[in-house]
Formats: structure tokens, C-alpha cells, sequence
């Protein structure tokens, strides 16, 4: 665009880094985001398992003592709330993104699905113990 | 009618270094929109600038932050602010004067992704549209214009390149349109670095738009259509000679 106007001097304020902070809206995208931290977590914990596995019964055993320790638990339950809050903000974006039948029924079904798939492994898990 | 205080955030390019908040006494009652108040202003102060034209929330032009969250300024209401009240220039856009904004950025990403129909054919029946194609993208052809999502979104803030909101919104509309043959030359800007893929799905966008156009759901359809247009891309270039 030519200028023939001196006295123009757009102002453009610096993008504030801690814009996330300035509204509630903002954090609760920044929480959804911050569910995978203890979601790491649980994989490190699983990985540990599965190498204990492969090195025998007294180290399988050490990581038995391992996940039973309070902080560990507490940790663990944490990633539980904190995936079912990914989950839930998840399933509700997802009928945005393919609307394929109306979004109540699609979250219903989500939920349906999850709840299916996660007796599915209690029972499987029952029958292995 | 009632008196109260409000805030105004002026800058003067001709003397101010930076924008600073003044404070304001109007008279309001349930009816007073953010508008009216800065009509008001106006009269105690004819130097205020500010844009609006159609007052009914059709034009797009009145964009302004209250209390931090952008709004038109035609369709806020000052009863709902009882407590305080400061009126801001739209966020990520840089300040001419005042509540004026360089929309340029804006209305460039606008016309980067072609909106509007891409149809050779010269024909002179008209182009028939069942209700049902009309559907597929009504919502998304609702848009005003008014910028509320760039000043919404993070993503633009950080990234000023990011074609942002309603330009990503409107190039799904024109792809969704039956009467539309344009798809194959606005993929490449949905595909680019600052497309598409840039959102993250924060959402404020679509909270924002006085429309319900729910520009983040037609960035993240696009995301769907960018993903089959990169695989269906490599099968074509990998061979199917
Ligand atoms: S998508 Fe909504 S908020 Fe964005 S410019 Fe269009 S009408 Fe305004
Ligand atoms: S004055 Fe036209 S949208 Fe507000």
C-alpha cells in the first residue's frame, strides 16, 4: 500500500508469552494439553514393567513393590482423572471434526466404546490372574 | 437510565508512544450496547475513533475487545458487565488509532485462499443445488468478516503467517460447495506450513464468532481433507503411470 501519510504509526503490542493465563478458557486448553505429563508417566511405568518382566522373577517382584508405593499410586491415579479429562474434552471435539451423526449420540457412543474396551481388558486381565 | 464508568483504551500515533486507558461517564440502561457508549464518548470527545456501519451485527466492522474477549461492539451489552467494563482495539492486529486496527493482514489471508467460486464453464443455466448440498456448508458461509477469531487465537498471535480462522474456514466452505470446481488450487494453502496444521484446536475462535460459524471445526474438517489430498498426492507420484 503506498504511504503518503507520515503520521501513521500502527502500534502492534508484543505477544504476551503467559497469554494462556489471561483467560479461563485459555487454561482449560492448557490443562487438556498438559494431560499427556502424566500419561509419560504411566508408559515409563509400563516399560519398566516389561523389562522387569524379561529379567525374572526378583525383579518382576521389585517392580510389583514398586508400583504398590503410595506416590507411585497417587501418580497413577492422577493420570487416570487426568486421561478421562483428555477423554472427555477428546470425545466432544471429535463430532466437530467428522460430523457423522448428531454429537450427542457421537460422545455417547465414544463413551460406550471406552467403557466396552476397558471391561474387555478387566475381564481378560481376571481370567489371566 | 443509569450513569457509570467505563474504560476506553486510547492511542494517538500523532503524540501517544503507546495505547493507555482513559475512563469514561456515560448514561446506560438494559438497552445501551458497547456501540452507544462509544457513540457517547464521541460527543463528550469527537476524537475517539472507532468503526461500525450497520449496528445489527451484519457488517463485521464494530470488532472490539471487552474485558479481554473479542465482541462486536453492536451486540454487547452493557448490562451484562455491572461491575467494570474496558473496551480494548482487537488483539493480534497492530493499532492505527484509538479502537482501529490494521485488518490488512486479515483481509489478505482472506484472498490468499480464493474465496469464491472457481468454475470455468460458461454456462448460462443456472448452477442447481439440492437443500442438502446447500447444507454441507451453510454454517461455514455465515461469516461477517468481523476478524473476532484472529483476535481469539493464539496460534495467530504467535504466528501472524498462520492463515487463521475465518480464511481457513471460508476456503472449506468454497471446497464444500457442489458448484465449485476450485478444490486442487486451495489445498495448497490448506496443506502449506501456515495452514491448516498450525491450528491446534484451542477453540477460543469458534467460542468468539457472533455467527456460530465454528471456524475450529472447519480447520480441523480441513486437516481430514489436507491428509487424504498428502496420501492420495504420493500414490499418484509413486507410479500409477
Ligand atoms: S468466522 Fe466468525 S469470528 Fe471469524 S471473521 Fe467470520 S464471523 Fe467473524
Ligand atoms: S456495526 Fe455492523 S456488526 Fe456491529
Amino acid at each position: 500500500m503506498p504511504s503518503h501519510n507520515n503520521s501513521r504509526r500502527p502500534y502492534l503490542p508484543a505477544f504476551r508469552r503467559d497469554w494462556w493465563l489471561q483467560l479461563r478458557f485459555y487454561q482449560l486448553y492448557m490443562l487438556r494439553e498438559a494431560t499427556v505429563l502424566p500419561l509419560l508417566f504411566f508408559i515409563s511405568c509400563l516399560i519398566y514393567g516389561l523389562y522387569s518382566l524379561s529379567q525374572g522373577e526378583s525383579q518382576w517382584l521389585k517392580w510389583l513393590d514398586f508400583m504398590a508405593r503410595p506416590w507411585v499410586v497417587a501418580l497413577n491415579v492422577l493420570t487416570l482423572a487426568a486421561s478421562l479429562f483428555h477423554a472427555k474434552t477428546f470425545f466432544e471435539l471429535f463430532p466437530r471434526v467428522m460430523p457423522l451423526a448428531p454429537p450427542s449420540l457421537m460422545i455417547a457412543v465414544q463413551w460406550l466404546a471406552t467403557v466396552v474396551v476397558a471391561g474387555g481388558f478387566v475381564v481378560l486381565l481376571g481370567a489371566w490372574v | 437510565m443509569t450513569s457509570r464508568n467505563i474504560g476506553i483504551m486510547r492511542y494517538n500515533p500523532e503524540q501517544d508512544k503507546k495505547p493507555h486507558t482513559e475512563s469514561y461517564q456515560v448514561e446506560a440502561d438494559d438497552n445501551t450496547s458497547v456501540l452507544d457508549a462509544l457513540q457517547q464518548v464521541q460527543q463528550q470527545d469527537p476524537s475517539l475513533s472507532f468503526r461500525w456501519s450497520c449496528r445489527m451485527a451484519i457488517c463485521g466492522s464494530c470488532g472490539v475487545m471487552v474485558n479481554s474477549v473479542p465482541k462486536l461492539g453492536c451486540q454487547t451489552f452493557l448490562r451484562d458487565y455491572p461491575d467494570s467494563l474496558v473496551i480494548s482495539p482487537l488483539s493480534n492486529f497492530a493499532v492505527e488509532k484509538d479502537l482501529i486496527v490494521d485488518m490488512e493482514p486479515f483481509l489478505e489471508h482472506l484472498s490468499a485462499i480464493k474465496p469464491w467460486l472457481i468454475n470455468s464453464e460458461q454456462s448460462t443455466v443456472p448452477h442447481v443445488q439440492t437443500p442438502q448440498q446447500l447444507a454441507r456448508y451453510q454454517q461455514f458461509a455465515n461469516c461477517i468478516n468481523c476478524g473476532l477469531c484472529y483476535s481469539a487465537c493464539p496460534q495467530f498471535g504467535l504466528n501472524p503467517e498462520f492463515r487463521g480462522p475465518a480464511a481457513l474456514a471460508l476456503a472449506h466452505r468454497y471446497n464444500l460447495d457442489s458448484r465449485d470446481l476450485g478444490k486442487a488450487e486451495r489445498m495448497p494453502q490448506l496443506n502449506a506450513k501456515d495452514g491448516v496444521w498450525t491450528c491446534t484446536f484451542v477453540g477460543f475462535c469458534s467460542e468468539v464468532c457472533p455467527k456460530k460459524v465454528d471456524p475450529a471445526a472447519a480447520i480441523n474438517q480441513g486437516k481430514v481433507e489436507s491428509a487424504k489430498d498428502m496420501i492420495l498426492s504420493v500414490f499418484k507420484s509413486s507410479g500409477v503411470r
